[in-house]
């Protein structure tokens, strides 16, 4: 007799009907019985807006494929000479370099902090050109479509009709084991998005320098009129109403009184304080995603007055939707990016808590190795960085593809089929933030579908 | 209700002779028709926050007078109030962006004064569907945004094959998804045709990703799978399609500094750089090689407008933006069937599109059950204070450049083509969980919701002579409210509560509001009007039932 095993189960049934059918159990009782965790553990998406030209922040540089690389990219390539070398524990004999504006991270990547997860993206099995073009294999929707590819990244929904994100799920997995904490799991510095996304609980929107606080009101009797003022507010958010519209709006107010105050008394916090020497206070480099990770770092350091255990951060920058002027534009961004994940990384140093903080980039698509004059078209696979104390540092993870055109992992005009999935990246990740390997198939969908269920990068 | 009762009893008691004159022959003239339900207060006020910048008293005295079709029609003949004549009247500035702030101004000028109501309505709302955004290299080209935003208020009532040409020859939109300056393949420096907006106006601005019942639902094939409605070869034809083209007068093909003219012209075809070759369009439609640049345009456009998903995706666009979030399949094919005929055999009558949206049964709901209508967008809970309030700063400007950061949007401040929320965003609850959306939800976060409502406190208190630091300074361009009448009766909280309904709410104000902010008037001196008003004020435009567009 057969034996259906879950790949097939999933196959076939649709993953949707036994994400209907398993939450149930497993995410009312929280993970290995519903304990408290015993350390803190912090997960950091750094989300780049527009699909990253990844294979311009890691490039080779050895002779023959830096030839194939240039020839490929034609004016868009990265002058082999302007690399930054890098220099990987195990080498596959081809040298690799990253992009010029990205010194921080190189050096972050040579004393075993960062290291690169090459050619990952949206999967539900794996793939080959062949299969791609004669249609016998399960693709994710809308391939190259920036909002559709977000929402694979963000939710690895493949063909489901599952609404909630990857953090979102692990959030209502740990719900019952993070009781006490004062906010909620899942934050975001950069507005509503469906990586957070869950049913159970809710991710908790901040700006970038923190919440908002309702100005002109008070929690303390004491301040008469002022407390009067929030009491009645409160009662007014309060109030049944009949539109699913009104519902939802006073849902949003009533989570804002509740959390900002406590929230930013943590970020103004003598601790919290202590991790402004590690970014720039002013000038060029103190972009919008350095002030968003420099409210993440003064969380994190006052993690203990919020009682938190496990935190999942969604931080983003945008202009990566480089279809004109790539050139002149991807220094900026790329060295936006290194600049503000090296001095986060150096204040999770510098307050100790560097192994309990994992920093990754997620971003839409590729884009194409060929351009269009000035500038990349949508892609698939490319390239993300992973960084911090619990990152098995100066490695170069998965198949780092030749950059051929018309190659085996082109489908056309340079799009790389990726050779590592997006579930096998969250699923390290997950794992690492203390999802038990039976449940990340609720928090990757597809993972059984892939040989390895750990890419290892993880301590 | 007293009227209304006794036209509902008119209107039987004629129906009854009628039918007694019936059995005795036709002797006489035929019944008058019985005179119309008179339109309430309530009721004008849903009208016009659907088809207005916010609903006034004086506004839904003219609803009631007119009534809704006789209003449209009046409407639809309003020339549109244009931003770009503003813009070059004034003197030309050091640098480009310096007159982002006019632009809004002259955006917060007309929206709050113009009578054209309804046209820069619609014009709003296809901004949002067919986005540019100054965030990005059009902050540099001012007269570029203020010529794409009269353009589409000039196509607001016009057809929509007309506004896809003119939005895809626009200098701002060849800039924002580059179009502009967009070559033919060349194998010699290996490059082929940019994407960008062959993707975007097939996903964003036509036909969507996936094939559409005229009902709005999505078709699915055997397997229960959505049908794409086009795959890379069909984005790669379109691509070479849009090559060729760039600024008007250009000196060069690759233009990279736009005079304040070449930023308002229709862009120029430049023929040696527009592929001639065989293009794969939708539906298996091949275009044959060796056409002009401008057949190609023309084919491709028309191409586009013919596809049986137009009707239904602009219907639910323009519903969604008007009307409501969750618009029934009904009413969505009664919308669609329009775009497809607008009664006289034209297809893609915007005009005639929005007036079946606005008489649909479905958006003129009685009693409004629980999924009708939707939650209003800052810009809309701004706009509709300022009307009622006289909203003026005192150098006569509303320079409201920031307005992307202060209320999460502004006009073509869209942080990316994708505009300031998703028409498919349902947030997490029961929204979610009923298979409805929310698209306003997306923006209506902990963040921006608490700044709005701080920016309420300030517009309430502070400006009007209750000073605080927080609140930042007074200038000639701080937009101050006037409350006078309200001062004038402040000392009365029932008279006080009852103006402010009833400009904002139309009266219907709920039993919870209106005790809360009798609560706190009787917490606040008689003899401090202005706080009193401010309280009221406040606690009015901050509340769910104004956020909510009925």
């Amino acid at each position: 007799m057969k034996q259906i095993n879950r790949r097939e189960f999933l196959k076939t049934s649709g993953a949707a009907a036994a994400f209907a059918a398993t939450p149930g159990a497993a995410f009312a009782q929280g993970v290995g019985g519903g304990a408290p965790f015993d350390d803190y553990r912090a997960l950091v998406c750094v989300f780049l807006f527009g699909g990253n030209d990844s294979f311009n922040m890691v490039v080779p540089r050895s002779d023959a494929e830096y030839g194939v690389y240039a020839n490929a990219r034609n004016e868009l390539a990265v002058a082999q000479a302007d690399l930054l070398a890098i220099d990987p524990l195990i080498s596959d004999d081809v040298l690799y370099g990253l992009h010029p504006s990205m010194g921080s991270l190189r050096n972050l990547f040579d004393t075993e902090a960062a290291a690169i997860v090459s050619n990952v993206g949206p999967l539900i099995e794996p793939t080959t050109k062949d299969q791609f073009f004669n249609k016998n294999v399960a693709l994710p929707p809308q391939l190259f479509s920036h909002n559709d590819q977000q929402d694979q990244w963000m939710t690895l929904r493949g063909r489901n009709s599952s609404k909630t994100g990857w953090a979102g799920r692990m959030a209502d997995l740990i719900r019952s084991n993070v009781a006490n904490q004062q906010m909620a799991t899942n934050s975001s510095l950069f507005g509503t998005n469906s990586l957070q996304a869950a049913d159970e609980t809710v991710a908790y929107v901040m700006g970038p320098d923190g919440p908002q606080e309702f100005a002109y009101m008070s929690s303390d009797p004491a301040d008469g009129i002022l407390y009067e003022q929030a009491q009645a507010f409160g009662r007014i958010i309060g109030a049944e109403y009949t539109s699913i519209y009104e519902r939802g709006f006073a849902a949003v107010q009533q989570r804002a009184i509740d959390s900002a105050e406590t929230v930013n008394a943590a970020i103004n916090s003598a601790e919290a304080n202590a991790v402004t020497a590690y970014f720039p206070q002013q000038g060029p480099t103190r972009s919008q995603l350095m002030i968003q990770l420099e409210t993440v770092a003064k969380l994190i350091a006052a993690r203990d007055q919020l009682q938190m255990d496990r935190q999942v951060f969604f931080v983003a920058t945008g202009g990566f939707d480089s279809h004109d002027d790539q050139n002149q534009n991807q220094p900026g961004l790329l060295g936006d990016v290194s600049e503000s994940m090296a001095a986060f990384y150096n204040a999770t140093v510098g307050i100790s808590i560097a192994d309990s903080v994992t920093t990754f980039t997620q971003s839409d698509f590729g884009r194409t190795l060929t351009s269009n004059g000035d500038g990349s078209d949508h892609a698939w696979g490319g390239n993300q960085l992973v960084l911090g104390g619990g990152v098995k540092g100066r490695h170069i993870y998965g198949d780092y593809p030749l950059l051929q055109i018309g190659g085996d992992d082109d489908v056309g005009g340079g799009r790389m089929i990726p050779t590592t999935s997006a579930d096998q990246y969250a699923a390290t990740l997950a794992k690492w933030f203390g999802i038990p390997d039976v449940d990340l198939d609720l928090v990757a969908p597809h993972i059984d579908n892939f040989m390895q269920r750990d890419l290892d990068f993880m301590v | 209700m007293k009227s209304k009762l006794i036209s509902l009893l008119l209107a039987s008691l004629l129906g009854l002779a009628g039918c007694g004159g019936g059995s005795g022959g036709n002797s006489g003239p035929p019944p008058p028709p019985p005179p119309p339900v008179p339109i309430t207060q309530a009721e004008a006020y849903q009208f016009l926050n659907q088809a207005t910048f916010g609903a006034t008293p004086a506004e839904a005295q003219r609803v009631i007078d007119m009534r809704y079709e006789a209003w449209i029609d009046d409407q639809l003949r309003q020339p549109p109030s244009l931003q770009l004549p503003h813009l070059q009247a004034l003197p030309p500035p050091q640098f480009m962006f310096q007159l982002q702030p006019d632009r809004a101004d002259i955006w917060f000028r007309n929206v709050l004064h113009s009578h054209d109501q309804l046209r820069q309505r619609v014009a709003f709302a296809l901004s949002e569907i067919m986005v540019v955004s100054q965030l990005g290299a059009l902050g540099g080209q001012p007269y570029a945004l203020a010529s794409y935003y009269d353009m589409l208020a000039r196509n607001a009532f016009g057809n929509y094959r007309d506004l896809i040409e003119d939005v895809t020859l626009h200098p701002a939109m060849g800039v924002y998804l580059s179009m502009l300056g967009n070559e033919k393949p060349d194998a010699a420096r290996n490059i082929r045709p940019d994407e960008n907006y062959a993707r975007e106006l097939m996903q964003l601005f036509s036909i969507g990703l996936v094939e559409l019942n005229q009902d709005g639902s999505v078709r699915v094939d055997s397997q229960g799978q959505p049908i794409p409605t086009y795959d890379q070869d069909v984005i790669e034809g379109f691509a070479h399609v849009y090559t060729g083209w760039t600024y008007a007068g250009a000196p060069q093909f690759q233009d990279v500094f736009p005079t304040p003219t070449r930023q308002v012209l229709p862009m120029q075809l430049w023929p040696g750089f527009h592929d001639t070759g065989e293009k794969t369009l939708l539906n298996g439609t091949i275009l044959p090689a060796g056409q002009t640049g401008e057949q190609d345009l023309a084919a491709a456009l028309d191409n586009i407008f013919e596809h049986a998903n137009v009707g239904p995706f602009i219907a639910i666009r323009l519903i969604q933006r008007l009307v409501t979030s969750n618009p029934s399949p009904g009413y969505v094919s009664r919308i669609a069937a329009v775009f497809d005929n607008n009664g006289a055999g034209v297809r893609g009558d915007l005009g005639a599109v929005v007036k079946a949206i606005l008489l649909d049964p479905e958006a003129r709901p009685a009693m409004p059950m629980e999924i009708d209508g939707k939650l209003k967008e800052p810009l809309l809970r701004l706009t509709q204070l300022w009307r009622n309030y006289n909203a003026a700063s005192a150098g006569g400007r509303y320079p409201y450049n920031f307005a992307y950061i202060l209320f999460g949007q502004g006009p073509l401040q869209s942080p990316s083509v994708f505009n300031f929320f998703s028409p498919f965003y349902a947030p997490p609850g029961e929204i979610r969980d009923s298979s409805l959306v929310a698209p306003e939800l997306e923006i209506a976060t902990e963040f921006l919701n608490t700044y709005m409502a701080n920016y309420m406190f300030c517009q309430a208190f502070f400006w009007n002579q209750n000073p605080d630091p927080s609140c930042g300074e007074i200038t000639d361009d701080t937009v101050l409210i006037d409350m006078s009448e309200e001062l004038a009766i402040a000392a009365d909280a029932n008279a006080l509560i009852d103006m402010v309904a009833g400009k904002l709410l139309a009266g219907q104000i709920s039993t919870t509001l209106r005790s809360e902010i009798a609560g706190m008037l009787a917490r606040l001196p008689q003899d401090q009007p202005a706080f009193r008003a401010a309280e009221t004020v406040y606690l009015v435009v901050t509340s769910p039932e104004y956020a909510y567009q009925r």
